[in-house]
């Protein structure tokens, strides 16, 4: 019998060695992990609900990822990636960004180990069967004592019991009725980040790096949450640059029925006209140049102007 | 009129509700006749099942005078999801909640086996439960209210809600779960009142227990199933607040299952407390996703109801601690293996594994709700909201979770007779076996390869006790012996299930691979084992929706062929859907989602993922919610006919003066929690 448990023991061993091995390969990290996705399920996507850049299927989440995806390709690291981020749109993009409350989610958990612990072990442990009952300060309501045969008496407690409860019954209902009538359906919370800034932070990178097509989805994206004419300026510039002029003149023509003497919807207006062949391209840009003569776009657009004609 | 109609049956089921609690009260302290009291929940149930009538009523037939048909209803929305629309909002699906509520009373209220005193006191409180939803439904969230003046059409349900047909099982299936805790909630208040009578509330309370516990599982595996097939990012699980409130008591439910037997004895408290805080955990989850206190995906609602619901919260909780502090009269011990009169349990049984899992189950609870509720004490103790993500959850729950299942897999070593350990040695081999070998020919992470190392240990150990059950059968069907319940496999089934979930949330996570970018027309998109090229994009606007489908040819597994993506805008609610195109496989899925269009139509965004093992999430879900469900059947029905001439006892167990295996030894599993980063890699 001997041999059998030394064989046996052998087979563990051998057994053990192998998981052992198979785990330590694995240590380092799963294969064909996404980089990308692991710094996007580290941020919060400012424009839902809850999600993460990773999950979320809003324009600004796409955009975030692919900001990630491209400081990914020119070899950044996931920290540095995250502090790029942080700086730009502050610690509330992070997902996990604990603050003082941090210690909190490590000592709830510890101290309900332990406090089930200790639960669980009581009850490993017999207790006298005739304890004492616990007195307690305040009975709670329904205090018929049984008398010895099971029956109830219905003395003086047991009415008093039926009382409170019935008039606990009748306020229940009462504090709903009255709590009912005084309160407002909740306004939106403030948003964690807020998402027009994040679109808008994304769209200029884009148009750093002259995805002008994206840039201008980004900008109505953000337009969309906030109809701000700043914004709109800039989705006609990003549309001018992306080559749509009909789209860029129509976000120009907007802002100017607001505000007519706008220099830039002047100018973006302009453009765009030029762009189209437009007869009135060069009366809108001398109404720019006379509007803003310091402009920094002016020498640029007096060349134009005298080449024209 | 149907407005009109709705509001008076809100109203007189507040006042059946308010009589049903005072009656059952008088039947408790008086020993009154209990058949007013029952009549007055019947009468309760109607009133419930009227105001749903009215409702449904109302939406079908478009009378969009009534606030909740204005605000959810739609003349271009399809007779299965308007029908669905009931629970599309919060005014509606509380009288869905109030239906199930109500119908778990009735039901309640019918059995008449229990202690008088006993059963009296449940239902007081049961009906208490029913009197203060039914206020808040009358008083401060009546779908009924009249509009002025009457719209001409709605904006429909929420488009997610409109999207696939799990609308129609999964909100009421996690009812009947989160309600249906109710029951052993109002057994375990009614034990320390009802005196000696209340010693047996375990044995009262299991049944119910168990088939809330089968019903909520379903319902959360349903859940997972419809956020991957709708949500379009491939995930089942985001550790998403309202996700979270239906595991929560989902954990607390499987640990009180475990400890809630006739050999519990010693654990009146533990158990006491586990049934409270279950249904405690219901109802501070429905304050937390009712009250727009965190925001969620999930959260299709925003609404006043959040302090009310608090406060009934912390109601629950004093009534609670304060009848829990009063002694609960034990059964008398039974001299046997496990309960000894002398001794504790001995170190390796079955009373100790369950406490264990008792133990880290309560502690993963623990991990779920503190960091569910984080955002809302992040605010007040640092300034800024902040909230968890998944990693926080994957660093605590998911290790957490692998004890429970290495616990789990201990189950044949405890319900041995003798040489406990020794029937560890295959499981233990096979789990060895597999973390070398799938360890060594690929790398799926620490997380995971634990996690296929403890399910092979479960599974082993499930197959090695079913062959000795059937073996030990067939060696004591010649004496009679009483060993037949339909309950003798459940746990076994269930504990299979949850191993069979936690291989298919390792899979799946440690094997997925996926890829996103603009392709344009006539270009392809690879990831390993599978590439999808652009054919084109069309748009299609029908009824109330606006469609962009992407047309790709798939290439994978299972050979080419066309699959089309879209993004479905609802301009009713100004708000896109995805629907993605998934094709099943036998091993994996190959997931295609839409994320946007160029303008001009010629490019997409579009991401293309491969995900192995997900089937076995939904079958071990289905494996783990029957297994319950058989559970749950097995111990409330007497069985009719014996499985073996030579037995003609009946085993229900209310009907056993000792419990028998279908006790002790059918349970659910405890948790493998799903929970794995739901896309993307563990680790």
């Amino acid at each position: 019998m001997r041999w059998r448990r030394a064989l046996g023991a052998l087979v563990a061993a051998a057994l053990l060695a192998a998981a052992g091995a198979g785990l330590a390969r694995s240590a380092g990290g799963a294969d064909g992990q996404d980089p990308v996705r692991a710094v996007a399920a580290g941020l919060r996507c400012p424009a839902c609900e809850g999600e993460s850049v990773a999950d979320s299927r809003s324009p600004i989440a796409a955009a975030m990822r692919q900001a990630v995806a491209d400081q990914v390709a020119q070899g950044r690291d996931a920290e540095e990636i995250r502090r790029w981020f942080v700086e730009r749109y502050g610690r509330e993009v992070l997902a996990d960004a604990p603050g003082p409350a941090g210690p909190l989610l490590w000592a709830v958990p510890a101290l309900a180990l332990l406090g089930a612990g200790y639960a669980a072990l009581r009850t490993l442990r017999p207790r006298a069967a005739s304890a004492a009952p616990v007195p307690r300060r305040e009975q709670p309501a329904g205090d018929g004592r049984p008398a010895a045969d099971g029956t109830t008496p219905t003395g003086r407690g047991t009415r008093r019991a039926w009382q409170a409860c019935s008039v606990g019954v009748v306020a229940l209902v009462a504090s709903v009725a009255v709590a009912a009538g005084r309160l407002d359906r909740p306004g939106a919370r403030p948003e964690p980040a807020d998402p027009v800034t994040v679109a808008v932070g994304l769209a200029r990178d884009l148009e750093e790096q002259q995805r002008y097509d994206a840039a201008a989805r980004m900008y109505e994206e953000a337009l969309r949450d906030r109809p701000d004419d700043a914004i709109r300026l800039r989705l006609a510039f990003a549309l001018l640059r992306a080559g749509d002029s009909a789209g860029a003149e129509e976000s120009a023509r907007a802002v100017l029925a607001r505000a007519p003497d706008s220099p830039d919807g002047l100018l973006v207006l302009g453009l765009a006209q030029r762009d189209r062949r437009s007869p009135e391209a060069a009366a809108t840009l001398r109404r720019f140049l006379a509007l803003a003569p310091q402009h920094p776009a002016a020498a640029e657009i007096r060349r134009l102007v005298a080449a024209a004609g | 009129m149907l407005g009109d109609l709705g509001t008076a049956s809100l109203a007189a089921g507040l006042l059946c509700a308010t009589l049903t609690a005072l009656l059952w009260l008088r039947v408790a302290l008086f020993a009154a006749p209990a058949r007013p009291a029952r009549l007055a929940t019947a009468a309760t149930l109607g009133a419930a099942a009227a105001a749903c009538a009215l409702l449904e009523a109302a939406l079908l037939g478009h009378d969009f005078g009534v606030t909740f048909v204005a605000e959810n209803g739609g003349r271009h929305v399809p007779v299965y999801y308007t029908v669905t629309s009931l629970w599309a909002a919060l005014d509606g699906s509380l009288l869905l909640w109030l239906l199930v509520l109500a119908g778990y009373a009735a039901l309640l209220a019918r059995r008449r086996r229990y202690p008088a005193r006993l059963h009296a006191y449940a239902m007081a409180v049961v009906s208490t439960l029913t009197v203060f939803f039914f206020a808040l439904s009358a008083f401060a969230a009546n779908p009924f209210r009249p509009v002025s003046p009457v719209p001409a059409d709605g904006p429909g349900p929420n488009p997610l809600l409109q999207q696939h047909p799990a609308m129609g099982l999964h909100p009421p299936l996690l009812y009947a779960g989160y309600l249906g805790l109710a029951v052993p909630f109002a057994f375990a208040l009614a034990a320390p009142l009802a005196g000696p009578q209340g010693r047996d509330w375990l044995r009262a309370a299991r049944p119910w227990a168990l088939a809330a516990w089968a019903a909520l599982t379903a319902g959360i595996g349903l859940g997972a199933w419809w956020s991957y097939a709708v949500l379009g990012w491939g995930g089942y699980w985001a550790w998403d607040p309202v996700e979270n409130a239906s595991l929560l008591p989902w954990l607390t439910a499987t640990a009180f299952l475990h400890t809630a037997t006739r050999r519990g004895t010693g654990r009146a408290g533990w158990n006491l407390v586990l049934a409270c805080a279950s249904f405690v955990l219901v109802l501070f989850g429905t304050f937390l996703t009712r009250s727009g206190a965190v925001s969620s995906v999930h959260a299709f609602t925003d609404s006043p109801l959040g302090p009310m619901l608090l406060g009934f919260v912390l109601l629950a909780v004093v009534a609670a601690t304060l009848l829990a502090g009063r002694r609960v009269p034990e059964p008398p011990r039974r001299a046997g293996p496990a309960a000894d009169p002398g001794r504790g349990a001995p170190a390796l049984s079955r009373g100790t594994a369950v406490l264990v899992n008792g133990v880290l189950l309560v502690t993963i609870a623990a991990v779920v709700l503190i960091g569910t509720v984080f955002p809302l004490l992040s605010g007040p103790l640092g300034g800024v909201r902040a909230s968890v993500g998944p990693p926080y959850y994957e660093r605590t729950a998911v290790p957490l979770a692998v004890a429970v299942l290495l616990v789990m897999g201990t189950l044949p070593a405890v319900t041995a007779r003798a040489g406990g350990l020794r029937r560890l040695a295959v499981p233990g081999g096979v789990a060895l076996t597999t973390v070398a070998a799938v360890g060594l020919l690929s790398r799926p992470g620490a997380a995971a390869l634990t996690a296929f190392g403890a399910a092979a240990f479960v599974l082993t150990g499930v197959a090695a006790e079913l062959a000795e059950r059937l073996r030990r059968d067939r060696g004591t069907a010649a004496t009679g012996h009483r060993r037949r319940s339909p309950g003798r496999f459940a746990g076994l089934v269930a504990h299979a299930g949850i191993a069979v979930v936690a291989v298919g949330v390792a899979g799946s996570a440690a094997y997925g691979r996926d890829a996103e970018r603009v392709v344009r027309t006539g270009e392809t998109l690879r990831v390993p084992g599978a590439s999808a090229r652009l054919v084109g994009v069309d748009r299609s606007a029908d009824a109330g929706t606006m469609t962009v489908r992407a047309r790709l040819r798939l290439t994978g597994a299972g050979g080419e062929r066309t699959v089309a993506p879209a993004l479905r805008y609802h301009p009713g609610r100004d708000a896109t859907v995805t629907v993605p195109a998934i094709r099943t496989g036998p091993l994996r899925d190959t997931y295609v989602t839409l994320l946007a269009v160029a303008p001009d139509g010629g490019s997409a965004t579009v991401r293309l993922a491969v995900n192995p093992l997900v089937g076995l999430l939904w079958a071990g879900g289905a494996l783990t919610a029957a297994g319950g469900l058989v559970a749950a059947v097995g111990v409330t029905r007497p069985r009719r006919r014996p499985a073996a001439p030579a037995t003609s006892e009946p085993v229900a167990a209310e009907t056993r003066s000792e419990p028998g295996p279908a006790e002790t030894r059918s349970e659910p599993g405890p948790a493998g929690t799903r929970s794995e980063p739901v896309a993307g890699a563990a680790g």
